[in-house]
């Protein structure tokens, strides 16, 4: 049996740390970045960490990735420890509530920066990984789902990705990771689009001509030249990542998320 | 300097008050203004800076604070202008109908950097809410900074720093 308590404070260290302390894998392109606000950029991480202030004013909503071990016993439902591991974290830091309970009609905050959204996939084994994002608003409103023909091929396919981000990417606070999910059917794409989100920008997909279409997007979407803050210098996107799962005969679904240039994720594991 | 002097791509620092506000409260002035009330900020010669600041932490003027996406609040970019606001401030591209609006009325939309928002909340120097309180982050709130750091995304002529 994982202790809830002790998930709960791994847990919250973790989401601390997103919000607080920049990427190392951020940090070390901001460094050699020197265009417009580049002063500004790097000091804000200094400030964060000295101060404990969190990077960006929009502390998001967290999206978790559960993937659970057949064999885990838990105290209570994940979702549960995981709800109240970010109400404490939000109300004992300087970090905004952005979670409004009613979508549409009365958008009123929680004031408690939960729900979190949370993704629970069953796996083999004793093991507990629970990796997050913590998603601002503004480059989550990129998120985007195209249903393709099926018979449409991989230029399609990187049109589509390079419109949409040459329209949009500029919204979201570039550089941008880029996420996208092909495949499955339009709910699993988008579900992989986030996955891709938490991987390492030095990753590749396993599949060679899907780690070579990541390449060349990454590499067509940087010549797009929107760079940092959308002002024109410096990279465009940090990394492309793509996941991929069967489809049905008749259908292609496309799914891209991006992330902003914080890339506020992490992964915490258990071992029952 | 005068708001038409300023060129597109000029970068500034600036000094001063600035009235926050975002998407909810824009809506809710908006209900006020069309119902032919008296809105509740005067924006007559005031920046709208379009962010929503985390909170508070104990003995400091304000939390974390940063801009945030302007193009969510194009449709309410002439209510400002009429109402007297004489720029804003946020992050990113806006519509060819903003770049209208700046033309029309010659004022000015200012980008200052996203993600920032520890250094930016270093360069303010008091806060208050002046309306809408239970909006929370959404609130209307005047702020003064110091040194804030801002480059002129469209001029008070149209001209812009992003491309088409």
């Amino acid at each position: 049996m994982i202790n809830k308590h002790v998930i709960s404070e791994k847990i919250k260290k973790a989401i601390v740390e997103a919000n607080i302390k920049i990427n190392p894998e951020v940090e070390e392109i901001i460094e050699r970045y020197e265009g417009p606000f580049s002063d500004i950029i790097k000091e804000n991480y200094r400030v964060s960490k000295e101060e404990k202030l969190p990077l960006c004013q929009d502390t998001g909503i967290v999206e978790f990735f559960v993937f659970i071990g057949h064999e885990v016993k838990l105290e209570e439902p994940i979702e549960e420890t995981l709800n109240r591991a970010v109400g404490e974290v939000y109300s004992e830091y300087p970090f905004r509530y952005s979670v409004v309970s009613d979508p549409l009609f009365e958008r009123i905050n929680t004031g408690t920066n939960t729900p979190a959204i949370v993704h629970i996939f069953q796996v083999k084994g004793k093991s507990l990984e629970i990796r997050f994002l913590v998603k601002g608003g503004g480059s989550e409103n990129l998120t985007v789902l195209r249903m393709m023909t099926p018979t449409s091929d991989v230029e399609k396919v990187k049109e589509f990705v390079i419109e949409h981000i040459k329209e949009h990417g500029a919204k979201a606070c570039p550089p941008l990771h880029v996420g996208i999910g092909i495949g499955g059917t339009a709910d699993k794409a988008l579900l992989l689009s986030k996955l891709a989100l938490t991987k390492s920008f030095k990753e590749r997909n396993k599949d060679p001509k899907y780690a070579g279409l990541e390449k060349e997007l990454e590499k067509e979407l940087n010549f797009l030249g929107i760079g940092f803050q959308g002002l024109g210098k410096g990279i465009t996107v940090y990394s492309v990542h793509i996941e991929h799962f069967p489809t049905h005969i008749a259908t292609l679904p496309v799914a891209v998320s991006v992330d902003c240039y914080l890339c506020r994720r992490g992964k915490v594991t258990f071992e029952d | 300097m005068r708001i038409e002097d300023l060129k597109a791509g000029q970068e500034i620092r600036y000094s001063g008050k600035l009235i926050v506000m975002r998407d909810q409260a824009q809506r809710r002035l908006k209900e006020i203004v069309d119902r032919g009330e008296e809105p509740p900020v005067d924006l007559r010669g005031q920046i709208v800076f379009y962010a929503g600041p985390a909170k508070t932490p104990s003995g400091k003027p304000v939390g974390a604070i940063g801009p945030t996406t302007s193009a969510r609040m194009d449709d309410y970019l002439e209510m400002l202008f009429k109402l007297g606001a004489i720029a804003t401030i946020g992050k990113g591209k806006r519509s060819k109908k903003a770049i209208e609006a700046c033309k029309k009325w010659k004022r000015v939309y200012f980008v200052t950097p996203s993600g920032t928002a520890a250094a930016l909340s270093k360069r303010v120097k008091k806060s208050r809410v002046l309306a809408f309180e239970d909006l929370g982050p959404e609130a209307i709130y005047e702020i003064e900074v110091e040194d804030f750091p801002l480059i002129v995304a469209i001029d008070s002529n149209g001209n812009t720093i992003f491309k088409e």
